[in-house]
């Protein structure tokens, strides 16, 4: 009798927590978030802190490849299969927010306690804006600044605490730095014919004064002559017209570049391979106390406007930026905030350099933003290969972009 | 109806089911994603409106914009000697082999087995291993080139607008050489032995044997292995990706590379979708070559 009861009152007890447990369940608001991140990098992992929250919202998580994030996101907003929240390369955002693929996030930006526009770095910001209004908030950023070799600065003589700081020092300091019989080039950077040459060339036209819009204008045509000079002196390999940041930097870890030109990703491979004294330095401006540049990239979140649930997918972002702070720490990607200090990794070399790139990140300036950015994009990077190849003057190679980009804009 | 029954059973009606259904496959599978890409050609697409069937129709305007564009023609001209050289090289080499081999040496057979490992191995592992082969400073290429005392000053394969485009035909030469040795070993083992003896007693050298012998039984398996050929190279996309990149400067950009460029890159699908009914034309062409040549076969 006694078991019976038991029984009785267990079976009771059991079918009132799965009830409940129901309950919670069928409540819960499902969301889905597309990113590229791998499993050590924030997506994946803030997603599952998150989710252990148990606040009634559970995110679901897909990774896509790099190649496939824009053509996925384009056929499923296309078909009514969007997600709600992804993260976007910086540079395709406007594409989707000029179409209102993306939700005007400027109200809830506005209530939100946590996600504020004054607290990030203005580049990334901009990157996420459309016709004034916020569509997206940055996830993470970078940008590029001039590594330098300064064991090669002492052996050419030249002050190792002294890089150069206008375009034509970097120039001269490549000509002694360079050195064909040991194999050391004087400097490597990235023309690819793909967006990492736009990356790299568009903040140089940027400190001459220029934008994506003058890209014919004098200060962008003389950076062009200025990396057209270093790949006729041979300063630098004529492979930098096809290879990529990644390993135009790893010629630079093995001692046969003296400088490089890249960006904080570069910062944990350098110090394992690189068996130097190395250093960073500000992007060289075009002459003493122009305005300064740089390269801004990585990826924004954005909330789609087919999404039923954008409040809770509010909640998603408002908490992915709460953990901002520990961005570096856990995942060595630098949020785009200014208001939080990276702390120190008690490494000073590598302090040195996130100071640098900290530093360089308040001039980044966004590609665009224009809805039509991979063709403009398509249209500088034929200039650039135009001319550092031989087959048009950088004028005319950059006068025929400008003539591209105008038809492209309408 | 019964009559009808009876015809699918064994009659007209069976013949019909028998052609209808690979027919009623390829329609779905190619035919379909053929007429889709002719119609897209026509029209204006972006990304928006990729999951609409109806869309801005443009007429012709895509391929008048497209050939307006400057490299357009240097584009198609290196496809063109991207595929005759690719073809040559590896047909020629390949055909070298499959002879060598022919003689059938010990352990000749097992070699010509292995010498499948490269075609085995995918495209862009291939063209990785390529890039390093095929880099400026520190490729092996120019390493042995120096050494031999070839060249004096390191040939930028990659990077060098005049070279580009034959690194990429290197690789893809490479990497179709044995496949066209395996095919024209085949052919070669099916050419009758008596022939020969006939042609020794007769008092044919070895160079006449091979010209009114050897070559006139592998017609067709030459035919047919070219337009196989044309058709993979023209399908060739992976070695680019991973060597060039299709520059510097669209020097070695082909019309494969540049479709993909254009839809996935650039998101202008008409456009890519243009380029790919231009290359459509061409494979037809390559097909029809294909089934002439492999006519005989089937009919015994």
């Amino acid at each position: 009798m006694g078991i019976r009861k038991h029984s009785i009152a267990i079976a009771l007890a059991l079918t009132c927590a799965s009830l409940v447990s129901f309950q919670a369940r069928a409540e819960d608001v499902k969301l889905t978030l597309w990113s590229l991140d791998r499993d050590i990098q924030p997506a994946p992992n803030l997603i599952k802190e998150f989710n252990e929250q148990k606040n009634g919202i559970q995110i679901e998580y897909r990774q896509i490849q790099f190649d496939d994030v824009v053509s996925e996101a384009m056929r499923a907003y296309s078909t009514g299969k969007a997600p709600d929240i992804i993260a976007i390369d910086n540079p395709n955002h406007a594409m989707f927010a000029s179409r209102d693929a993306f939700l005007d996030l400027t109200d809830m930006i506005e209530k939100s306690t946590v996600i504020k526009p004054e607290n990030y770095f203005q580049g990334p910001l901009k990157s996420a804006t459309w016709d004034e209004k916020y569509y997206g908030v940055p996830k993470a950023t970078n940008t590029i600044a001039l590594y330098y070799n300064k064991d090669l600065f002492k052996a050419a003589g030249l002050d190792p605490e002294k890089p150069p700081k206008t375009w034509d020092e970097l120039v001269e300091t490549a000509r002694k730095l360079n050195d064909p019989s040991k194999n050391v080039y004087g400097i490597t950077f990235c023309a690819k014919a793909n967006e990492e040459g736009t990356f790299q060339f568009l903040p140089w036209a940027q400190m001459g004064g220029s934008t994506y819009k003058t890209i014919n204008g004098e200060g962008a045509v003389r950076a062009l002559t200025t990396w057209k000079q270093l790949l006729d002196e041979k300063l630098t390999s004529p492979d930098t017209l096809t290879r990529s940041q990644w390993d135009s930097t790893a010629t630079f870890n093995a001692g046969n570049a003296a400088m490089a030109i890249s960006g904080p990703w570069e910062i944990d491979r350098m110090l394992t391979d690189a068996k130097f004294e190395w250093g960073t330095a500000l992007l060289p401006v075009p002459r003493d106390g122009a305005q300064r540049s740089s390269a801004m990239g990585d990826y924004n979140w954005a909330i789609f406007s087919s999404s039923k649930h954008p409040e809770e997918a509010f909640k998603a972002l408002e908490f992915f930026a709460s953990k901002d702070a520990t961005m570096y720490k856990d995942f060595g990607q630098l949020p785009a905030r200014a208001d939080l200090p990276v702390p120190p990794t008690g490494n000073a070399v590598k302090d040195a350099a996130l100071a640098t790139f900290l530093e360089q990140m308040k001039y980044a300036q966004p590609r665009g933003p224009s809805p039509e950015w991979p063709k403009i994009s398509k249209a500088i990077q034929d200039a650039i290969q135009a001319a550092l190849t031989g087959q048009m003057e950088p004028k005319a190679a950059l006068d025929q972009a400008a003539e591209k980009i105008k038809s492209i804009e309408g | 109806m019964r009559r009808i029954i009876a015809s699918v059973r064994d009659g007209r009606g069976f013949d019909f089911v028998l052609v209808g259904v690979p027919f009623a496959f390829l329609f779905a599978l190619a035919g379909l994603p053929l007429i889709y890409n002719i119609l897209m050609s026509f029209q204006e697409v972006d990304m928006f409106s990729l999951g609409s069937f109806i869309r801005p129709f443009v007429g012709i305007d895509n391929y008048v914009a497209l050939f307006r564009q400057p490299e357009t023609w240097p584009i198609l001209t290196n496809t063109l000697i991207f595929v005759v050289g690719s073809i040559a090289g590896q047909f020629v080499i390949g055909f070298g082999l499959a002879l060598f081999f022919w003689t059938s040496f010990p352990g000749a057979s097992w070699l010509r087995g292995l010498f499948l490992v490269s075609w085995v191995m995918p495209g862009l592992v291939v063209g990785a291993i390529w890039n390093w082969i095929l880099s400026g400073d520190f490729g092996v290429l120019n390493f042995f080139l120096r050494e031999s005392g070839l060249i004096t000053a390191n040939i930028f394969w990659r990077s060098d607008p005049n070279f580009s485009l034959w690194a990429v035909v290197i690789a893809n030469i490479w990497l179709g050489t044995s496949f066209n040795m395996i095919l024209l070993s085949v052919g070669l083992s099916a050419i009758p032995g008596d022939l020969y003896e006939a042609a020794d007693m007769d008092g044919a050298n070895a160079w006449q044997r091979f010209w009114t012998i050897t070559l006139p039984m592998m017609r067709s398996t030459i035919g047919a292995i070219i337009a196989l050929g044309l058709i993979f190279t023209l399908q060739q996309f992976d070695l680019f990706a991973a060597i060039t990149d299709g520059g510097p400067n669209n020097s070695s950009n082909v019309a494969q590379y540049w479709a993909w460029d254009l839809s996935f890159r650039q998101y202008d699908f008409g456009r890519g979708a243009t380029i790919s009914v231009i290359m459509t034309v061409f494979v037809m062409f390559a097909a029809a070559v294909y089934v002439r040549s492999t006519r005989h076969e089937v009919r015994g």
